[in-house]
């Protein structure tokens, strides 16, 4: 039999310093825009945000559920396909019902494509990731016609960004569509929150620590695994909205293999089964990798060097380095 | 061109050249798994880098034949040093850890093999006994492949020997069926997970050098090896020697037609066959495998 993943819960639920720390964090990233102006900063941070909210949407499924999926990024990659095309072929102006499109046709891909998977053990849930992730990679790239192949989609249109009717800035300004993208991953991460801190997020983790014994207390394991997939993947399409109106652009390596890897390193790197470590994670890793890429073409060799000692020597990431430290003060 | 014939003689040959590259791959990997329960998500590059290997000991000066030996001796060298740095302290660990570790270690490998040989592919020089064609039923088929084909029967064969005969083959097969009475007979079993995984590597390597002649090198031709054995032992059942030889067959004659006749979307296909069989069907198409 399999050994489980077992993740030890630091979380002591809400205190009076976390919101306190949460409001700073968001209030000082609300404010970046208005004291630094260069775009390069901006855009550095904005992707930061939706890598962020993808990895975050990862950890849902694999710290909290028990199940690895090797290129979630595939979900972020058909909801940016879907919102681009519905901006360009159906309506230019309508952000949200974009967005709503996007995140429908995603979960509409994602629930047969999940159906299937939670069939099946933890080993081969994780080859199906990976079969059925090359599978919307080779369709998205061959399928010229529709998504302009190696070219990407390009010519996406910036739709107004507007509440209730009222018009509040152009998704294709930088710093409006940073404070549009803050306010969007910040409401998703107290919903996701709040979703793993109920009772249904605890019978995510009893799926996590032991299947078996979660399935003997009459758990619908399958079930609550498929919510689980949906939920992630649903998270996975925000981002891809998200990603699609700040960039205006899409390639199919976006949804390459290589860059789901990535996307499984910012979950490691932030620590598993924290919701908000990825993001952190994720944070981390857009850094380095602009600053590696331009320094070098081989950037592969050290993100697989970097899983392979995660793995080995800091299976809890950088918030599991927090605790460590902390017992180390103790002693 | 030829005919009808001549072209059904090519599609056929080539389907078991083909599949017996996916086969002896695929084989490599079951036997990792059967056996230490290590699922190597490195296998590709593994073969990869057999092919380069083979590649480099033939532009050296190496005769093709010399290199067959050697390049896998080479993997098996890398293997075993894999096992011993990184793979051994994961048996204790979940197994989402070990598949996230060795999936880094692909891109790693990957990595390494394109700052060492470029991404430019590579093709390898044959020996000129070798390098004429035959004619069979009005083909002309190249020689090479033919001898290609004896070579993988040969490497099938006798790895069927060294299991069904051999004491440490016997020993690795019980292994791999009850671990515990193994161990409890006194045979050490560090030991057989360090000789399971380097046999699986030097399967890799000599598909890999087998390969190399085949289609052109390039990096990402482990990639493609590693999704073609995973549908080949999902569909033949993990584990299962028996459903590994029929699904490969199936494989290698999929893809084969798929290249005569439409090629987009031949893998589109395959990944569809894998995720219909390991949904319905998770024993493989004989139900002899084993998914935990």
């Amino acid at each position: 039999m399999d050994k489980h993943l077992t993740i030890p819960d630091n979380d002591k639920g809400i205190t009076a310093y976390k919101i306190a720390a949460i409001t700073v964090l968001i209030a000082g990233l609300a404010l970046f825009p208005f004291v630094i102006t260069n775009r390069f900063y901006i855009s550095l941070i904005n992707e930061m945000l939706i890598y962020g909210l993808l990895a975050m949407s990862l950890d849902v499924l694999l710290g909290y559920t028990g199940l690895l999926s090797f290129m979630h990024n595939a979900y972020l990659g058909i909801s940016a396909y879907v919102v681009g095309l519905f901006l360009i072929h159906i309506s230019p102006s309508s952000l949200w019902l974009a967005l709503v499109a996007g995140v429908i046709f995603t979960s509409v891909v994602a629930l047969p494509v999940g159906w299937v998977q939670v069939r099946t053990g933890g080993l081969a849930f994780a080859l199906l990731t990976l079969a059925f992730g090359m599978m919307f990679h080779t369709i998205v790239w061959k399928w010229y016609g529709l998504t302009g192949g190696d070219d990407g989609l390009m010519g996406v249109p910036n739709p107004a960004i507007t509440i209730f009717g009222w018009k509040i800035g152009d998704s294709g300004d930088p710093a409006t569509m940073y404070l549009f993208t803050l306010v969007i991953v910040a409401l998703c991460y107290l919903l996701t929150r709040r979703i793993i801190r109920s009772p249904f997020g605890a019978v995510l983790e009893a799926i996590r620590e032991n299947e078996e014994r979660a399935a003997f207390i009459g758990i619908n394991v399958r079930m609550y695994k498929l919510f689980g997939w949906m939920l992630a993947c649903m998270l996975a399409g925000v981002a891809g909205a998200l990603f699609i109106l700040y960039k205006g652009y899409i390639g199919p390596t976006t949804m390459s293999a290589f860059a789901g890897a990535g996307v499984l390193m910012m979950v490691l790197l932030g620590g598993l089964g924290t919701l908000w470590g990825p993001l952190v994670g994720a944070a981390i890793f857009i850094y380095i990798q602009d600053y590696i890429s331009t320094m070098t073409e081989h950037w592969e060799i050290y993100l697989g060097m970097v899983v392979v000692l995660l793995v080995l020597f800091l299976p809890t990431g950088f918030v599991g380095l927090g605790s460590y430290f902390k017992r180390l003060g103790k002693e | 061109m030829g005919g009808a014939l001549s072209t059904s003689v090519d599609i056929t040959l080539n389907s078991l050249v083909l599949g017996g590259v996916f086969l002896i791959v695929a084989t490599g990997l079951n036997i990792i798994y059967g056996l230490s329960r290590v699922m190597n998500l490195a296998h590709g590059s593994l073969y990869a880098i057999g092919a380069y290997a083979g590649y480099t000991l033939t532009t050296i000066g190496f005769n093709y034949f010399a290199a067959i030996v050697i390049a896998p001796v080479l993997v098996a060298a890398v293997g075993l040093l894999l096992e011993r740095t990184i793979i051994s302290p994961m048996r204790k660990r979940s197994m989402v850890y070990t598949l996230i570790l060795t999936y880094g270690l692909m891109f790693f490998l990957d990595g390494l093999i394109k700052q060492s040989w470029g991404n430019e592919p590579r093709f390898v020089e044959l020996p000129a006994m070798i390098k004429s064609t035959i004619p069979i039923l009005g083909s002309h088929y190249p020689v090479f492949r033919l001898v290609t084909l004896f070579i993988i029967a040969g490497v099938m064969t006798g790895l069927m020997l060294f299991l069904n005969k051999t004491k440490i083959g016997i020993i690795l097969r019980a292994a791999s069926t009850i671990p515990e009475m193994v161990s409890c007979l006194g045979i050490n079993m560090k030991h057989v997970h360090i000789g399971a995984f380097v046999l699986g590597c030097a399967l890799a390597g000599i598909a890999g050098t087998i390969a190399g002649p085949l289609t052109t090198i390039d990096p990402l031709m482990g990639h493609e090896m590693l999704i073609s054995s995973f549908v080949v032992i999902v569909i033949g059942g993990l584990g299962s020697l028996r459903g590994a030889v029929f699904a490969a067959l199936l494989i290698g004659a999929v893809q084969t037609l798929a290249e005569f006749f439409i090629t987009d979307l031949a893998m589109v296909i395959v990944y569809m066959l894998m995720a219909v069989i390991l949904a319905f069907m998770p024993r493989g198409l004989l139900g002899e495998g084993r998914f935990e």
